[in-house]
């Protein structure tokens, strides 16, 4: 579903990631674990078509992304770590907006908006412009846009900052059926319980490089994730 | 800790000065003096000596007529208006809509030191923004009709009350602005209406000052009768500047007082202002079955909902949407007595009329420039155009379009209005109606090439990629500078070509060249944007 392959972005004389390879299947929840400013949000920015690299290659469903940049987006969705979204949009207007580009038709949006939007209990305030939202309310808007076009992969950068944890679990849930779906999920998080019940693989980033990546047994054996995570650190 | 406060104040205040948010550092000394003289330069040698030459030509007459104290009721009242107007909307900002305010609530601070800490630091500029017209006044009078003890101390006397006065109308003011803002629903509406009745009356007094300061003078015995009889309290305020003791006393008094009661208002409402979510009413949402529309529709409609949402952009960058159907109508109205005026000015040169006509509709279509600002208006938000399927010259055209439509259209409407008052052959009252849309057509290709090359991305107050971006400032003065040379350069050689051949090359020449544009836009601004 997506193959990076080699990546390589430096911004001036730092490398931010160094030849880093990871390979995402259909069906899996993968999670990227590693300290702040160790790549994690670069490799992620690649991969969604935001940041142009140095060197290396990545597919989304088989199609590149420097060669077939809008084939890829079409095939996925992205939630940064700070959803700055259009703050003069209404939520409706806004989901509209990425529903327009998608070409999701009236009938399905509806549908899906009214759908999600009651279980994140956010139909009240569809119509209230974004800039009234709260941080937690604008990363369910996100979420709820980013489901909008069923996508078969979703990137997402710290998805469960600012989500209360009733939001938290429906967001889980929601990771789970998309790939039980046969979709994927790549996301990035510094909660290490939460990668460590949810994902079924993970991969640990430190100074750009890859340290460690596989399922989960294979990366942690008998230990805790944080263990595991601390140890490599420490190295 | 009232210091304390204060100076974190002002350093908001002049923070510009200081810093240079385009490259996020702060700036060098030599950098840090100029600004202020500039500042100084645009307060003292511009405004200030506006107000010298206004009060040196009221000043002489009046006092030797006795009526010392219509002058200083007149300098005084401008002084007034001209701290509260350049204050209501600092008073606004600094008192209710600091972004500090939770913070400083949170803290052990009392309530008292914030408020006196915002009322100081609203006080210190309205006195800086009236002195600008007080003390010309003060000191025109000092030399016109001496300098005693009396006239000196009470002089000082009336600057301190103006400033209070400048205190007390923006502190009003400021709060009936923060009320309405909690109860409106369409601020920006509201918003550039206010500011355009503000710029008209603005204006129409401009305007109007001249024949005004004839007319008081000439009958100023009988309206300084009329002011004392109706208005003895005006009259007083007057006679502080001569030096009248009572008057000055009264007058301080007052001013005490009022200053006063306003703390006590402002200290009881402060915090329930501030704390309040400054939200109205809540719009419930009711489902509706949405309108499709195709991947650049909708990159349309949210570029005018994003112009539509700013009163800072509308009026920034939008006022040819309004002042091209306003020059329309104007020309339609009074556009033949124009034309003659022109004609007889420029009788030697045939055809300047049309050509001078189409010059003044492009002077005020460069009013529109929203494409420039565009694409770092998007700021933060740029992970989202970039991160859809959409194709960046997708993105770039529909920014161009909005101008394309704001400007084309009220372009066409005032060049069809200037096609029927002028006397011309068809064929140049048709390119009177072509030329100037195809001219706004260049003029979104133009701003939006800026736009993409100099884009201001780290902002975190919009006016500044609207108002002080290197693009804005490139593509306004570049527009005026094109404007003057499309004019120029007929009244030098093109009107041996005629109107008519003259308009029709520079038809030719401006959509070529937003041809040039457009295509520069599709493949090099495409993947400039791609980079950002």
């Amino acid at each position: 579903m997506l193959n990076i392959e080699h990546l390589t972005k430096t911004y001036g004389e730092k490398k931010a990631v160094d030849d880093l390879s990871l390979h995402i299947l259909p069906g899996e929840i993968y999670g990227f674990i590693g300290h702040n400013g160790a790549g994690k949000s670069t490799t992620i920015k690649s991969a969604v078509g935001i940041l142009q690299f140095d060197a290396g290659t990545i597919t989304v469903c088989g199609k590149n992304i420097l060669d077939d940049p809008l084939a890829c987006k079409r095939e996925l969705a992205y939630i940064p770590d700070n959803p700055d979204l259009y703050e003069f949009m209404s939520g409706i207007k806004y989901l509209n907006f990425v529903a327009d580009v998608f070409g999701v038709s009236a009938d399905v949006r509806q549908e899906r908006i009214r759908k999600y939007a009651e279980l994140f209990e956010l139909a009240g305030d569809l119509a209230q412009p974004i800039s009234a939202y709260s941080h937690g309310m604008k990363q369910k808007l996100a979420i709820i846009a980013a489901w909008m076009h069923t996508p078969k992969l979703i990137v997402m950068d710290e998805p469960f900052v600012g989500l209360d944890p009733k939001a938290s679990h429906l967001l889980k849930q929601m990771m789970r059926e998309h790939c039980d779906a046969g979709g994927a999920i790549f996301f990035s998080t510094h909660v290490l319980e939460v990668a460590e019940k949810l994902c079924d693989k993970v991969a640990i980033i430190k100074q750009g490089r890859l340290v460690k990546a596989g399922t989960m047994d294979e990366v942690k054996g008998d230990d805790s994730l944080e263990e595991v995570f601390l140890e490599l650190e420490a190295e | 800790m009232l210091k304390v406060l204060l100076k974190k104040q002002f350093t908001e205040v002049f923070r510009g000065y200081f810093f240079d948010a385009k490259k996020n550092r702060m700036r060098s000394k030599l950098s840090v003096a100029a600004w202020f003289l500039f500042f100084f330069i645009i307060m003292v040698g511009v405004l200030g000596g506006m107000f010298t030459a206004m009060a040196s030509s009221l000043c002489a007459p009046l006092t030797a007529e006795g009526m010392g104290w219509l002058y200083f009721l007149l300098m005084g009242s401008i002084s007034i208006l001209m701290g509260a107007f350049g204050s209501v909307f600092n008073t606004y900002s600094s008192l209710y809509l600091a972004k500090d305010n939770d913070l400083l609530l949170s803290m052990p601070i009392p309530v008292r030191d914030i408020v006196g800490a915002r009322l100081l630091n609203v006080y210190l500029l309205g006195a800086m923004y009236s002195a600008v017209a007080i003390l010309p006044a003060l000191i025109v009078y000092w030399i016109t009709a001496g300098a005693t003890a009396a006239r000196v101390v009470c002089g000082v006397a009336l600057f301190l009350i103006v400033a209070a006065v400048v205190l007390l109308l923006s502190t009003v003011l400021g709060w009936v602005v923060a009320k309405i803002s909690l109860h409106v629903r369409n601020k920006s509406f509201v918003t550039v209406l206010v500011s355009l009745l503000f710029v008209a009356a603005y204006y129409f007094f401009y305007f109007k000052a001249n024949d005004f300061i004839q007319d008081l003078l000439l009958h100023a015995q009988e309206y300084g009768a009329r002011i004392k009889g109706a208005a003895y309290g005006l009259y007083l305020f007057g006679r502080v500047g001569e030096g009248d003791w009572g008057a000055a006393a009264l007058f301080l008094a007052a001013t005490l007082v009022c200053l006063v009661l306003i703390w006590i208002v402002l200290l009881r409402s402060f915090v329930s202002i501030v704390i309040s979510s400054g939200r109205v009413e809540k719009v419930r949402y009711v489902e509706k079955r949405a309108k499709e529309r195709s991947a650049f529709g909708a990159l349309l409609g949210k570029e005018f909902s994003r112009f539509a949402a700013s009163p800072n952009y509308i009026l920034n960058c939008g006022l040819g949407v309004l002042l091209l159907p306003a020059m329309g109508v104007l020309l339609l109205v009074k556009g033949r007595e124009i034309c003659e005026a022109i004609g007889g000015v420029f009788a030697a040169y045939p055809g300047a009329v049309e050509v001078l006509l189409c010059t003044a509709l492009c002077l005020l279509s460069s009013m529109n420039d929203m494409a420039t600002p565009s694409v770092s208006l998007e700021g933060k938000s740029l992970w989202i155009p970039q991160s859809l399927p959409l194709e960046p010259k997708a993105v770039l055209r529909a920014k161009a379009c909005v101008q394309l439509i704001l400007s084309c259209l009220p372009m066409l409407f005032a060049g069809v209005c200037a096609a029927c008052i002028v006397d011309a052959p068809l064929a140049l009252r048709a390119l009177l109606c072509v030329f100037p849309a195809v001219y706004a057509a260049f003029s979104a290709m133009f701003g939006s090439v800026v736009g993409v090359k100099l884009p201001l991305l780290n902002w975190t107050d919009e006016i500044a990629p609207i108002k002080r971006g290197g693009a804005i400032t490139i593509v306004l003065f570049g527009s005026w500078l094109l404007c003057v040379a499309f004019a120029g350069l007929y009244l030098f050689v093109g009107y041996r070509l005629g109107a008519t051949v003259y308009l029709a090359l520079c038809t030719a020449l401006f959509a070529a060249l937003a041809l040039v544009l457009l295509r520069w836009l599709d493949t090099k601004g495409s993947r400039l944007f791609a980079a950002l």
